[in-house]
């Protein structure tokens, strides 16, 4: 891909091959379905209904047999703890408030989803405008959490002996793409 | 015992005028939001954040991310713990690891 760059009136516009489309549109449905537990439908319409009691009902069900803070660290990373030293406090925080950032994460994803298909896997420039740069951003970051979760990248001393892999090593192409996002939110944000 | 009486209301007195505001201090005690270092974030998208949430200007923004960076977390806001609750929502959603606390806990 080459750098984002800003055009006339504001939209930011780059080129991305059909391979890079699918690739990031994989990646980010991924986000979608880890974020959403398989079911982003289930995210949709609550907001949409606006019916306040509803919502309180469905964010006063506690699952007993879920766990509240997840084991998958990508999860737990999405969705840390408020409160460190304050285990109730941290057990209210998210019952009130990890519903909605589900909701906006999803949301943020959808718009990322809608302007990749929009270059016909490629074939057109990706045109973002000014205002989704945000939502753009925080899908890339969001993406890039998960992936440097699953590569293991817990300081900076994990991060650089990923940067000197061998190509032969199976996690290789993982730290490619996520080279490759880190490239694209760096652009990205230069060109605001 | 006039004498002692009078010696037991001058320290209830003072001690009265020394915690009142000590509990007011407490109950006021603002809150503040703190933003840890990772390995992953970037720095140009960290001073972004700080920007574009806060409306903080860019050399404040600059700064704050630094401190982020050299010594593993910076206090970005202080405020009730609702208005800190949020903060720490937005940096949630923004990806960035944030957590709240008690001013000078």
């Amino acid at each position: 891909m080459k750098r984002f760059q800003r055009r006339r009136g504001g939209v930011i516009t780059t080129r991305l091959s059909g391979y890079e489309v699918e690739l990031l549109t994989s990646l980010v449905h991924q986000l979608v379905e880890l974020v959403s537990d398989g079911e982003p439908e289930g995210l949709r319409p609550a907001e949409e209904s606006g019916d306040l009691f509803e919502q309180l009902t469905r964010d006063l069900q506690v699952d007993p047999d879920e766990p509240e803070v997840s084991d998958d660290p990508v999860l737990r990373r999405l969705f840390p703890t408020a409160y460190p030293h304050d285990a109730a406090a941290s057990s209210d925080f998210r019952r009130f408030t990890e519903r909605d950032l589900k909701v906006k994460k999803v949301r943020d994803a959808e718009l990322v989803l809608g302007r990749l298909t929009e270059t016909g896997e490629g074939e057109r420039d990706l045109k973002i405008p000014r205002e989704e740069a945000d939502a753009w951003l925080r899908t890339l970051t969001s993406v890039r959490l998960a992936v440097a979760a699953r590569l293991g990248i817990t300081d900076a001393e994990t991060a650089e002996q990923l940067a000197e892999l061998s190509d032969e090593d199976p996690r290789s192409f993982m730290v490619s793409v996520y080279d490759w996002l880190g490239f694209a939110q760096e652009t990205l944000i230069s060109a605001l | 015992m006039p004498e002692s009486e009078g010696e037991s209301v001058v320290p209830a007195g003072g001690t009265a005028v020394v915690e009142r505001p000590a509990e007011e201090a407490l109950t006021q005690t603002p809150w503040v939001t703190i933003v840890w270092d990772d390995p992953v974030n970037l720095m140009s998208y960290v001073t972004h954040v700080f920007v574009s949430y806060f409306h903080y200007p860019k050399a404040k923004a600059e700064k704050l991310m630094m401190q982020v960076h050299t010594d593993g977390k910076a206090i970005v806001s202080d405020g009730s713990r609702e208005a800190m609750e949020r903060d720490v929502t937005a940096m949630h959603e923004y990806g960035l690891w944030a957590t709240l606390d008690k001013s000078g806990d």
